[in-house]
């Protein structure tokens, strides 16, 4: 009943979140008795089917459910849900902001991102490597409530930027409750995904091709788009597609820094679930966030793909 | 352009960003020495007092508490479940083995607010069969943070077991070892870097979770992230930034310890 909800959740809308876990191809060891490798793998297996493919496909079916205010939830089959998330131009406008915010940091993630994983890769010693791709990841795991928070003394009304413009004889900004402030905190949780990406897939490409270029005479920005781009695009699109998929997501940055009228999915999601106790619509929502994310994402993946292929033609 | 030239506009570039991407963590400790009663800037001096006040709330105290308990059981949630899944899947070919690759590693994939509010609803449903109380209890949260916590795990056991010769584990066999002492006295003591590093990394990933927890916690059991969240929701003064400052310095130090025994960035 729930295959599509299902696949949604299983196959990859993180072909780039949960890369493949490079195990080794089959054949080498061949060991064809069966009984111990399933009741080794069959406890972690029953776990995560149990208490999150289980619950997703209990939410599916919620989602087709009736909601009638006082009752919560009336048994039914219906896509009245779904139907309502189409029709109502507030929710539009929820999944278009949640869209445009993603867009928009993520893109800026790519332009950051990759100076620093070349100058990491091309540039810094081992040893430097090493400590700065440490740094890169450290902010990374403070948190998303710690981490909302620095961004909200830095960018409060009379925070610490608006203490440094001040001081510099300029009028304060606003910035906090903006979607600027969201673009912002967004980016700054994705860049080190972006980069680990990045710095790994430039790791794999050979100096000597870039030193090839350069010696018949391609200025450093031809090399990069003639050489270092085709190369790398698959990590820039795994990289690409990682930080799109965490920001479509979000939650605790638009929540914290975006302030109360601005909305984005995932605060839409758990606002229906656990606030208005409306779990059908909450269900529906969260299908829907994560259809849409799917679509777009295997959409890329293909188109660049198809390009990627004409490219190393 | 020369060469030069260029590496300095990278280096510069890389240190603008970097600086960006550290600039919250700085401000943040900053901030939480500042002697001002209502936070703003410039400091009109400097305090410990903060860290004394932040210890004395009890929603962040008991948060600590909890959010340090949930996270060494998700932990072993993790390595119980996570290792012989990680043997089965890097030393044996079975059928369905990409399957239950996909179904390890698809807590990771998941949105955390869609997988902890179908967590909530399964929970309550359970509790109105059974009549028991799930969603607001400590199994409750344990249940979710395992979860959280066995990708992570899964993914460097195998990335070390992957790394580690079979022929090992096949030297014991032939000797006449058996599969559990194989294991505990061959294949654990090679891969313990890898389990380590799962175990510190898992319990990062458990203490700072704010998704999922956030439908599951219950009054008078809250993690220090959701604590932290609520306190957020009405001020900001340099209490929050201790409280900050002890996470960071706490999660810092497990993860340059966990990127001694592997290295971390291979966990993306």
């Amino acid at each position: 009943m729930s295959g599509s909800a299902m696949s949604a959740a299983t196959t990859n809308p993180g072909g780039a979140t949960a890369p493949p876990l490079n195990l080794p191809a089959p054949g080498a060891r061949e060991r064809r008795r069966l009984s111990p490798a399933f009741g080794l793998a069959a406890p972690g297996t029953l776990f995560v089917v149990l208490a999150l493919m289980g619950p997703l496909a209990l939410m599916f079916r919620y989602s087709l459910n009736r909601f009638v205010p006082g009752q919560m939830m009336v048994e039914a089959l219906t896509l009245a849900n779904y139907q309502k998330f189409f029709a109502d131009s507030y929710y539009q406008e929820v999944l278009a902001t949640t869209l445009w915010v993603s867009g928009l940091s993520t893109l800026l993630c790519l332009l950051a991102g990759f100076p620093v994983a070349y100058f990491l890769v091309r540039q810094a010693s081992d040893k430097w490597k090493g400590r700065l791709l440490l740094l890169v990841i450290l902010p990374l795991l403070m948190g998303n409530a710690v981490r909302t928070a620095a961004w909200m003394v830095i960018l409060g009304d009379k925070g610490l930027f608006n203490a440094f413009v001040s001081t510099l004889g300029l009028s304060p900004v606003k910035l906090m409750y903006t979607p600027t402030a969201v673009v912002i905190g967004l980016v700054s949780v994705l860049l080190p995904f972006m980069i680990v990406t990045l710095q790994s897939i430039i790791e794999g490409i050979d100096a000597n091709l870039e030193a090839a270029a350069s010696s018949l005479g391609a200025s450093h920005l031809t090399t990069l788009w003639r050489v270092v781009l085709p190369l790398a695009l698959p990590g820039i699109l795994a990289g690409t597609m990682l930080c799109f998929i965490l920001s479509m997501n979000a939650y605790a940055t638009p929540v914290l820094i975006g302030g109360p009228s601005f909305q984005m999915m995932a605060p839409a999601v758990y606002q229906q679930v656990a606030k208005a106790m409306n779990w059908p619509f909450g269900a529906a929502l969260a299908f829907v966030l994560m259809a849409v994310t799917l679509v777009l994402t295997t959409t890329a993946n293909v188109l660049v793909q198809r390009r990627y292929r004409r490219w190393s033609e | 352009m020369g060469i030069l030239a260029i590496n300095r506009i990278y280096a510069a570039l890389s240190a603008l960003v970097l600086a960006f991407v550290l600039l919250p963590l700085v401000a943040i400790v900053w901030v939480s020495f500042f002697a001002n009663r209502i936070l703003s800037f410039p400091a009109t001096g400097y305090t410990f007092s903060w860290y004394v006040r932040a210890w004395e709330q009890e929603a962040f105290r008991n948060g600590f508490i909890t959010s340090v308990e949930t996270a060494l059981v998700a932990v072993a949630i993790s390595l119980v479940l996570g290792v012989p899944a990680s043997l089965a899947l890097v030393r044996y070919r079975f059928p369905g083995r990409d399957a239950i690759q996909t179904v390890l590693l698809s807590p990771m994939v998941v949105p955390g607010i869609v997988g902890g509010a179908a967590l909530f609803m399964a929970f309550i449903e359970l509790e109105v069969l059974l009549d028991v109380e799930i969603a607001g209890t400590l199994p409750g949260l344990l249940i979710a943070h395992g979860l959280i916590a066995l990708p992570w795990t899964v993914r460097l056991v195998t990335a070390s077991l992957v790394g580690m010769s079979p022929s090992y584990e096949e030297a014991a066999r032939s000797l006449g070892a058996g599969v559990l002492t194989t294991f505990f006295r061959v294949t654990l003591p090679i891969i313990k870097p890898g389990i380590v590093a799962a175990a510190l990394f898992s319990f990062v990933v458990s203490f700072i979770d704010l998704e999922k927890s956030i439908f599951l916690v219950g009054p008078g059991r809250t993690t220090l992230q959701i604590a932290l969240v609520s306190y957020l929701e009405w001020n900001l003064d340099s209490t929050v930034a201790a409280v900050a400052t002890v996470q960071i310095l706490i999660i810092g130090a497990l993860l340059i310890a966990s990127d001694r025994y592997a290295r971390l960035a291979r966990a993306f």
